[in-house]
């Protein structure tokens, strides 16, 4: 090659990069354009919804929270306390111990004065078989409580054992050690008995990270913001997902993901589906995309929503290991998903789905760590060769951070005049100083553990879900 | 000023688009600083607002309350309750203390009864405060006519009903629904009759809210269901039954039975579990009789009124779903044959070699 072809090579790489970056910013700055739109109109219309009437209403929709428990002894008792807790009439509590090696079930028994009892169970999606067998209490304070012990099979089992188990319409799949508001179930079937043009598949809501928050009895007493720069770093990240993404996706009607921590789903159409994929480490994403196709092929006219409310609180990894491990999994279920359904992608059958949503999580969620990567690459060998040019190089660089960083105060804005949950004096100097940090702080961790789950997925198929080490929220 | 001649200098030479770049680069930081102050100043006025609120939340209250125990026999209103009535009249002119006076007004309200309520209801009119809930009909912003009906509707001002009727079918489904809970908050079932003029769908959401609001009051004469449960708007008819339901309704039986040829599905259902409720043994032969041509959560909710009604002669229906691959079809199939016909019931178990229908049988014998 001559001196002008490998040129001109570089040039169409330039050219390239600066097509990616440039569709990747203006697409932030839409969604969250949109976001502010969705975010102004769900806060007037909120105002005037009275939330008691449902409360108390005994034809109000029948809900069962699935919350499947892996070796939790450490909270397990408060935990499901705080999910008895709900003001919601008409619900229950499933508490599905998936082959927990530790004494979660026994001190389940003690706690709530369970006994073994005979259950029916239409066996509706395959799980792993029984273990103990089904409890309930013979305490009538607790007669909302049911704890299936079985056999280890992951999150996706333990969660479709949830719904051959629940005999009520919706189901709200959560993370046993997430802390729900009280008011959560009713907020979050809002949207499936007011929308009348459309079935709506299912209902996403917000995590909030609970790190530092001061909790008792179940309950959110105060919110604090945590000291460690990993956990604020945390925040900021959620809140510009919940806030600015999410929301502008639910106004597209193009959500592809509901937290695995945190959703209510439509039962029937959830098991006519077949249930979570028990193959994947992101059955949360790859529910929601397989619903969502189900409903195109049937051409019924459906949607996911979304519920901008903190609703749940989380906690969030607070050390670098455990947070790297967590990313990694996001992105092997994230690319697991999107392989398994690739005949989605760009394919005008299936509408926004295929030709929007599907597109953009390929391009700016699934690939974007891998062109960045690439592009560090490039970086490095430019510089050893001594072809850098500097004053482009310095204000391309400049630019995206202060991108980032005016992107991150949008959000922080967002917050402020919606949900304004960290009142605190001097806190939102602490949002803004981590809001100029993060690209230091978290983002390069995020990165590694991309290029991670992307390597574990292509070479190391037998990694499933990594490590978290539960600390317990602060009690009060 | 070297320097600044040096960055002029760099920023003319550069080329087109590095400009362009260093450009943009001062507006993201010019947005940057002016959204941090702008924070901070967001920040403090939302704490600083919220005391405001609170100061005068308070000072409104023991107004209130001095006007309600200023009152006197002699007269219609006192002297003390006149100054209360004109200090109101004046706040009622700002908006922002319109706003906490009227939610101090409703707080109050939600907390006494009788003639102190009247009380509260009276001064509502007196201080004028009528007019701008009023007012806010003619704004072309949504929330704004809705928050003047739900003001209307929590005040009970029952003479804003021909006002209010006006917005029944409004295209936005916000103040349509407050107008449905102004009209039955106030006027009870006799407020229903919005449902003859709806053309609107009306959300399970919004029904479950109108039932709560009616079961709050005792001894209400119930209006003709009928006419609703034929209405040719199928949220009306669904949001019927559920008031058939709820209030059993049993006079409206024949209307009920018509509604199992209904063209919805989701209607068919949902009056099946209403004939299962209200016990018609009519429905159930009529049922039986066209099984095979049902979808199959009628089918399921036709077993389901089975389990209630069953006679005798259901025994050979019984036997032939059995073995229904639906399992909710078989399991209330198994149930009403256990009491009909034990020793059949047993016979199953014995005959079967499948051992998860084995499973079901010993389930429903011992449960």
């Amino acid at each position: 090659m001559n001196t002008s072809t490998v040129q001109i090579i570089i040039l169409i790489i330039h050219i390239l990069f600066f097509i990616y970056a440039s569709f990747a910013i203006a697409s932030y700055v839409v969604l969250a354009i949109i976001s502010a739109v969705e975010t102004k109109e769900y806060m007037k219309k909120n105002s005037f919804v009275n939330y008691k009437e449902i409360l108390s209403s005994t034809i109000s929709p029948s809900i069962s929270i699935i919350a499947p428990a892996y070796n939790e002894s450490l909270n397990i008792i408060e935990n499901v306390r705080s999910l008895l807790s709900s003001h919601y009439v008409n619900y229950d509590v499933i508490i599905v111990n998936d082959g927990s090696k530790d004494d979660s079930l026994e001190k389940l028994i003690v706690a709530y004065d369970l006994v073994k009892v005979d259950f029916l169970i239409n066996q509706q999606i395959p799980t792993k078989p029984i273990r103990a067998g089904v409890f309930k209490s013979t305490n009538p304070a607790f007669e909302k409580l049911t704890v299936v012990d079985k056999e280890n099979g992951g999150k996706a089992d333990a969660l479709n054992m949830g719904l051959n188990i629940s005999n009520h319409q919706y189901v709200a799949c959560i993370d046993v050690d997430c802390l729900l508001l009280e008011n959560a179930l009713q907020k979050m079937i809002k949207p499936f008995l007011e929308v009348t043009d459309k079935t709506v598949i299912a209902t996403g809501g917000v995590i909030r990270i609970a790190n530092s928050c001061i909790i008792k009895d179940g309950k959110l007493l105060d919110v604090n913001f945590p000291k460690k720069w990993i956990e604020k770093a945390q925040i900021l990240e959620y809140l510009r997902a919940f806030l600015l993404g999410r929301m502008a996706w639910s106004r597209l009607n193009g959500l592809l993901v509901i937290s695995g921590a945190f959703g209510l789903f439509n039962k029937k159409i959830a098991i006519e589906v077949g249930g979570y994929d028990t193959n994947t480490v992101g059955e949360d994403m790859e529910i929601i995309v397989r619903m969502r196709r189900y409903m195109e092929e049937k051409k019924e006219k459906y949607k996911v929503a979304y519920i901008p409310d903190p609703l749940c609180w989380t906690e969030a990894p607070d050390n670098y290991k455990i947070f790297i491990s967590q990313r990694n999994r996001w992105t092997r279920g994230t690319i697991e998903t999107l392989r398994k359904h690739r005949k989605i992608a760009f394919n005008k059958n299936y509408k926004s789905l295929g030709m929007l949503s599907y597109p953009y999580w390929l391009f700016f969620e699934r690939l974007a760590p891998v062109i960045e990567v690439i592009g560090i690459i490039y970086f490095v060998i430019l510089m050893a060769l001594n072809e850098v040019r500097w004053d482009y190089a310095f204000a391309f660089i400049i630019l995206a951070y202060l991108f980032t960083v005016l992107f991150s105060i949008v959000a922080i804005f967002s917050e402020e005049l919606t949900f304004h949950q960290y009142k605190k004096k001097g806190t939102g100097f602490k949002l803004i100083l981590i809001s100029a940090l993060e690209p230091f702080v978290l983002h390069p961790f995020i990165l590694y553990a991309a290029i991670r789950g992307n390597m574990d997925y292509y070479f190391n198929k037998k990694k499933k879900w990594g490590e978290m080490t539960r600390k317990g929220m602060a009690k009060a | 000023m070297k320097s600044y001649q040096y960055l002029i200098d760099y920023f003319e030479n550069s080329p087109p688009i590095i400009q362009v770049v260093w450009v943009v680069c001062c507006v993201f930081l010019v947005s940057i600083v002016s959204l941090v102050l702008y924070l901070k100043f967001l920040r403090s006025k939302l704490r600083k607002d919220e005391k405001i609120v609170a100061k005068f939340q308070k000072e409104y209250e023991s107004d209130l309350i001095s006007y309600l125990y200023a009152g006197n026999e002699e007269e219609a209103i006192s002297a003390e309750q006149q100054i209360i009535i004109d200090k109101l009249k004046i706040c009622a002119a700002d908006e922002f203390k319109r706003r906490i006076v009227v939610s101090t007004l409703l707080r109050l309200r939600n907390e006494i009864s009788g003639e102190m309520a009247e009380a509260i209801q009276k001064l509502y009119f007196q201080s004028g405060l009528i007019t701008y809930a009023f007012k806010k009909f003619k704004s072309n912003k949504w929330y704004v006519v809705a928050k003047g009906i739900r003001e209307l509707t929590q005040l009970q001002v029952k003479e804003a009903h021909d006002k209010v009727m006006i917005f029944v079918n409004h295209p936005k489904k916000e103040i349509r629904k407050e107008v449905q809970l102004y009209l039955v908050t106030l006027f009870h079932f006799e407020g229903l009759k919005f449902l003859d003029l709806l053309e609107t769908p009306l959300s399970e959401w919004d029904q479950i809210q109108l039932l709560e609001v009616l079961q709050r009051f005792d001894e209400q004469e119930i209006p003709d269901i009928n006419p609703w449960l034929k209405s040719t708007n199928d949220s009306v008819v669904a949001f019927t039954l559920k008031l058939a339901k709820i209030y059993n309704q049993f006079e409206a039986k024949d209307t009920l039975l018509e509604l199992l040829a209904h063209p919805q599905k989701k209607i068919r259902v949902e009056a099946i579990q209403v004939l299962c409720h209200l016990q018609v043994f009519e429905a159930k032969d009529v049922l039986k009789n066209k099984f095979g041509e049902l979808s199959l959560e009628e089918q399921i909710a036709f077993f389901k009124l089975l389990e209630n009604i069953f006679e005798t002669g259901d025994e050979p229906f019984l036997l032939a779903h059995v073995n229904h691959e639906n399992f909710e079809i078989k399991v209330s199939a198994l149930k009403v044959l256990k009491i009909l016909n034990f020793e059949k019931f047993k016979s199953l178990k014995e005959n079967s070699a499948m051992p998860e229908y084995v499973k079901i049988v010993e389930f429903i014998e011992h449960n």
